[in-house]
């Protein structure tokens, strides 16, 4: 059973690190920051996935590729604050859910249209949406939310 | 889970899944903005967010489905999604 304590710290650096950097650490990165062994931080990066399914790693790697809702692994979904652009969110839903993670910055998520690929956005400052483009911009749920698992989350 | 440039964008998007149409899959933006806004969604900085917050989430997208009319098993998911 991991130490629930841990669990929390791990997932604190992860996310901590997405915000600070643009970038997940590896888990050798993270065993040093916790003061545990590299291969007791491997494990722990593990449970973390586990106990935050939402989230996953590369596939047959020990690499975050998703860490909601922020992604490790590009995506069309580009995150501006801060005058950067260096930040991905998982998924348009997970967009709007960015904002909580930078309290008092407004919060760009520009994405090419997957039909047309013309440029969507949205602007929001502590979860208040500021603005969006077009006017007509929609959210859409391709599988189902129980039904989903096992399609590839993005869609 | 993506946005679109609107309804019809996503009908004639490649990967359209015909039976989200009939499981009404599009939200309005303002809906999702409430869904992915909840309490817990403002903690995810805090140290104890895994342990403490994020076992809240799934009580509250049922509250906000149920708020914005999604009822069906196409929103609500299985029980205990996250």
């Amino acid at each position: 059973m991991p130490d629930a304590r841990l669990l929390d710290q791990m997932f604190a650096r992860i996310m901590r690190s997405l915000v600070d950097t643009g970038r997940a650490p590896h888990y050798a990165e993270l065993a040093r920051a916790l003061d545990i062994t590299v291969p007791e931080g491997r494990q722990l990066l593990h449970d973390v996935m586990q106990a935050y399914p939402i989230g996953w790693l590369h596939p047959d790697t020990d690499y975050i590729a998703s860490f909601p809702p922020l992604n490790n692994l590009p995506t069309q979904y580009r995150v501006t604050t801060r005058g950067e652009q260096k930040w991905f969110a998982q998924c348009g839903f997970e967009a709007t859910s960015v904002t909580w993670l930078f309290p008092g910055e407004t919060v760009r998520v520009q994405a090419p249209c997957l039909d047309c690929g013309e440029v969507m956005a949205i602007e929001m400052r502590d979860g208040r949406l500021l603005s969006r483009e077009p006017a007509s911009l929609v959210g859409h749920l391709n599988w189902g939310f129980g039904p989903s698992r096992g399609k590839p989350p993005f869609l | 889970m993506n946005l679109f440039r609107s309804e019809d964008h996503a009908r004639r998007w490649a990967q359209f899944n015909p039976a989200s149409e009939e499981g009404l899959g599009f939200i309005r933006l303002e809906d999702l903005v409430d869904f992915f806004g909840t309490e817990s969604r403002r903690h995810m900085l805090d140290p104890d967010y895994l342990s403490a917050w994020y076992p809240r989430r799934a009580a509250e997208r049922r509250a906000v489905l149920e708020r914005v009319g999604k009822t069906t098993p196409f929103w609500m998911g299985t029980p205990g999604t996250p």
